[in-house]
């Protein structure tokens, strides 16, 4: 196909007005009539819309009707419409690739202030991509099979919601999560709101059903250690933690963990915040899934400092009888799965409230966070739901205290966006469990979303206080008899416009959302980006919500941005259609801009194979010759610069088009 | 009954242009980014006993009622903790605004009249400005003089004290050489804030100039 040599170079160029994006800075016309002079420009147009319909079908007529074999469309970036006009050089009968796109939108006359220089500028770039295009050679995109299974990486709501969503559709997934149960921040929630729900009813039977799935692979207590390969074929490695406890005998009868031989739980409770204690050996909470326990080394008797000892008398094992569940020599294991696409649903973490000292949280016993609260009000929480403080007694007045660690340049500077709707709640179980007076105090009320700001009403009447102001300290210090004993709340009603000081038994901070701490390190391992405040960057705000820039991984939920249960599972179900998308389409068409190797010249030095990023480069041993796997090259030119002997080329960047495209920036007319 | 005050404000009462006046000012920069959520007020120690609380003080400047926030008792009571500035989650510097408040008020004379505080600060400046030192009785006395003289009488108990301890000195304590002082305050003089912007400019770009 071809027909460089055989044929003359029919060239047409085609600059695009943009409406007025381009115009107002370009002199369009001009530029056709100065780039209608060069060699092998048959035809030049200046149009409104070259990507609207009739902008392609110009292209179409034009290559049958002036026989064109070469098309240059000057207009905005490639990466919105190279695609396009792809499409239209092909329906005119033109192999795609004998196209060049000029960008004079983004790269000029958006970021020019002078027409004369924007219009030379437009002129020297089409220069150029007339004299590359007249190089171009004719390629064919390549297909390449997509692995039909996916990983879920995260075990909440949105890795739940978007791996029932995969399997449901008749894929395999596996669902990998870090904790020895899946169910993330929702499971430890009492209520949800506005609906007041209760957060386990809802989220359980999610939760079983995704443990039992016949196309779930459920590996708790396990992290991604690594992932290789690309789009379509990832090979992940996945670190199986030892919970010393044989998943598929275990039956979670629990006899274990009533007959360990410490007698008191003792050791803190994650799950509950710290709020109650657990034995060495113990299930998260009752709806844990899968319902298997775990052993913590570091706090079993039988292991010291994580070490086995075989110190302990093993009580447990004596209890779990003929089953033989308990296995104290487990080791970490791990496993290698294949699969096509992956999304990350790694979650947040709640802001440390400690980090703002003036709210006394760690050095006030009865200051909690909100994630405390949500497990004291908690009927499977360490009170039974009754609302019992540290020092034993049932607070009579409860201050909310909004935005912490949220809208503040000194911690994080973003709207946490939950926090004040949770807060809402929070009054609202606070006030059915107790009858105390609360308050809350925020900034600004920010209830957009259905039904929320009916519930922001239903608290209004139900007699919640509410005054606008940040908190400026939470004090033990006492300025009045009624103050002994209190903690003090010293704000500003910004509306009335004075400044109080309201004494309360409990003092609630509603913390805010942010990414995980080891958010950096699966970006890294990911491939992924992150946006200035630690979230996973999505491909576009608006218009690729949960694709991130490595193509067949997808984000979803709280790693890229603080957002409610329906929002996430919303998101989660995006995640899971742009996943089925990809696997059950079955092939990727890939780029043609591949690197490959001229054989007669490669000696055979491989300086390349160490270099390639994706790891696409071997080395033939037969042969003495490196070997290009055209699938895993991604064409980023790296081992097109460094070949000592010049025998690498790549597609769409060979030498001579290079080189053309240079002379043509530079040329003089 | 008569009503005295008028809570409306009249754009006529505005001075367009003094908030920007203020922002161009070294450490107001951050002055638009103020919302309003009154942390400075609920860290300010003396909050309780201001006119107007150091946030409306903010607001004032940000809408342009200049008289209104130069009158305040606010500004002269500010004791410059900067915990308001330490806590403000917007990173805004009040008690550098604060003092750029007070500046104008004393430029402007229209600081609340038999107030101790702004006499206070202006002897203190003129007595060191003329002698080098600052003797603390004298600068007492000269400010119970010229504000609420009279309350001076309910402290005669403190000043006996003082006096028996020989920390009641009534003669002006002064340096030696005076003129090479009023040299380097007159070279101070010159310095205006034009010349500071000038010079922040030349290394970095000024906070916030770009907006």
């Amino acid at each position: 196909m071809d027909n460089r040599d055989s044929q003359e170079i029919r060239i047409g160029f085609y600059i695009c007005h943009c409406g007025s994006n381009i115009a107002a800075m370009v002199d369009c016309p001009a530029v056709a009539k100065a780039i209608g002079k060069l060699a092998g420009v048959v035809l030049t147009r200046d149009y409104k819309y070259m990507c609207s319909d009739p902008g392609q079908e110009l292209i179409r007529k034009d290559i049958a009707e002036f026989k064109l074999n070469r098309v240059v469309v000057a207009s905005c970036s490639p990466l919105l419409h190279e695609k396009t006009f792809r499409g239209a050089v092909e329906a005119g009968g033109l192999n795609p690739f004998y196209f060049h796109m000029v960008n004079i939108r983004e790269h000029d006359a958006w970021v020019h202030t002078d027409k004369a220089e924007a219009t030379e500028k437009a002129c020297a770039l089409s220069r150029a991509a007339i004299r590359r295009v007249a190089k171009h050679k004719a390629l064919e995109v390549k297909r390449v099979s997509v692995h039909p299974d996916v990983l879920v990486v995260g075990g909440g709501i949105a890795g739940i919601h978007a791996a029932m969503t995969i399997a449901n559709a008749g894929r395999k997934v596996y669902l990998v999560e870090r904790e020895p149960s899946i169910g993330g921040h929702m499971a430890k929630f009492d209520k949800t709101f506005p609906t007041l729900d209760c957060a386990a009813c809802i989220l359980t039977p999610k939760m079983s059903e995704a443990g039992s799935h016949p196309n779930i692979t459920l590996m708790t207590y396990s992290e991604v250690a690594k992932m290789d390969g690309y789009v379509g074929n990832y090979t992940v490695t996945i670190k199986r933690k030892p919970r010393y406890i044989k998943e598929d005998v275990c039956t979670g009868c629990q006899e274990c963990i009533a007959n360990c031989v410490y007698k008191e739980p003792k050791f803190r409770d994650e799950f509950n915040e710290g709020l109650g204690k657990r034995k060495p050996v113990y299930i998260p909470f009752p709806q844990a899934t899968p319902q298997v326990v775990a052993i913590d080394s570091r706090t079993c008797l039988n292991f010291k400092g994580g070490v086995l000892t075989d110190m302990c008398k093993k009580s447990c094992v004596a209890a779990c009888g003929e089953k033989q569940a308990i296995d104290f020599t487990q080791q970490e294991i791990l496993q290698e799965v294949k699969v096509g696409a992956i999304i990350i649903a790694t979650g947040f973490q709640p802001f440390d409230a400690a980090r703002i000292p003036q709210y006394g949280y760690g050095r006030y016993p009865n200051v909690y966070t909100a994630l405390e609260i949500e497990r004291l009000v908690n009927a499977s929480g360490p009170t039974s739901g009754h609302v019992i403080m540290r020092d034993g007694t049932e607070p009579k007045s409860i201050g909310i205290i909004h935005c912490v660690g949220s809208r503040d340049q000194k911690t994080n500077r973003w709207c946490s966006k939950v926090c004040c709707m949770y807060s809402l709640k929070l009054a609202h179980l606070l006030k059915e469990h107790t009858g105390a007076e609360i308050y809350n105090f925020y900034i600004d009320m920010r209830t957009p979303g259905k039904g929320y700001e009916e519930f922001y009403d239903k608290l209004l009447e139900e007699g919640v206080h509410f005054i606008r102001g940040r908190v400026g300290e939470v004090t033990d210090w006492a300025a009045s008899p009624e103050e002994e004993g209190k903690l003090v709340v010293r704000v500003e009603d910004t509306l009335a416009g004075y400044v109080r000081r309201i004494p309360f038994d409990m003092v609630v901070l509603a913390t805010g959302l942010e990414p995980k701490s080891d958010a950096q390190d699966v970006r890294r391992l990911f491939n992924m980006s992150c946006g200035s405040e630690g979230f996973f960057l999505e491909r576009h705000p608006k218009l690729a919500p949960v694709s991130t820039f490595s193509d067949g991984i997808y984000i979803a939920g709280c790693c890229q941005g603080p957002r409610d249960i329906p929002d996430t599972v919303a998101q989660a179900g995006a995640a899971a259609a742009e996943v089925l998308v990809l696997v059950d389409k079955g092939y990727i068409e890939q780029e043609p801009n591949t690197a490959f190797i001229l054989d007669e010249e490669c000696c055979g030095c491989k300086s390349c194979i160490p270099l390639c990023p994706y790891t696409a480069i071997t080395f033939d041993a037969t042969r003495k010759k490196a070997v290009i796997n055209e699938a895993l090259c991604k064409g980023c030119g790296t081992c097109v610069a460094a070949c000592p002997s010049g025998s690498i080329v790549q597609n769409l960047f060979e030498d001579d088009e290079i080189f053309s495209e240079i002379e043509g920036v530079l040329a003089h007319d | 009954m008569k009503l005295k005050k008028r809570i409306i404000q009249y754009e006529a009462e505005r001075v367009v242009g003094f908030a920007d006046e203020i922002r161009n000012v070294p450490g107001c920069e951050e002055l638009r980014s103020c919302i309003q959520c009154g942390t400075c007020s609920g860290v300010c120690p003396l909050s309780t006993y201001m006119d107007y609380s150091p946030r409306q003080i903010i607001g004032m400047v940000q809408s342009g009622f200049k008289d209104k926030a130069l009158r305040s008792h606010t500004i002269w009571l500010c004791a410059s903790c900067y915990s308001c500035a330490v806590e403000c989650p917007r990173k805004i510097r009040i008690t550098d605004i604060m003092y750029e408040l007070k500046q104008r008020a004393i430029q402007e004379r229209i600081y609340p009249r038999r107030f101790p505080i702004p006499i206070l600060a202006q002897e203190f400046n003129k007595m060191a400005q003329t002698h080098g030192r600052v003797t603390e009785n004298v600068l007492a006395a000269i400010m119970f003089l010229k504000s609420t003289w009279w309350t001076a009488f309910g402290m005669w108990r403190l000043g006996l004290g003082l006096m028996r301890r020989g920390r009641f000195p009534l003669h002006l304590e002064s340096i030696k050489r005076k003129d090479e002082l009023n040299r380097m305050l007159k070279t101070l003089d010159k310095v205006t804030i034009d010349m500071l912007h000038d010079e922040r400019g030349k290394g970095e770009p000024a906070r916030g100039g770009g907006r």
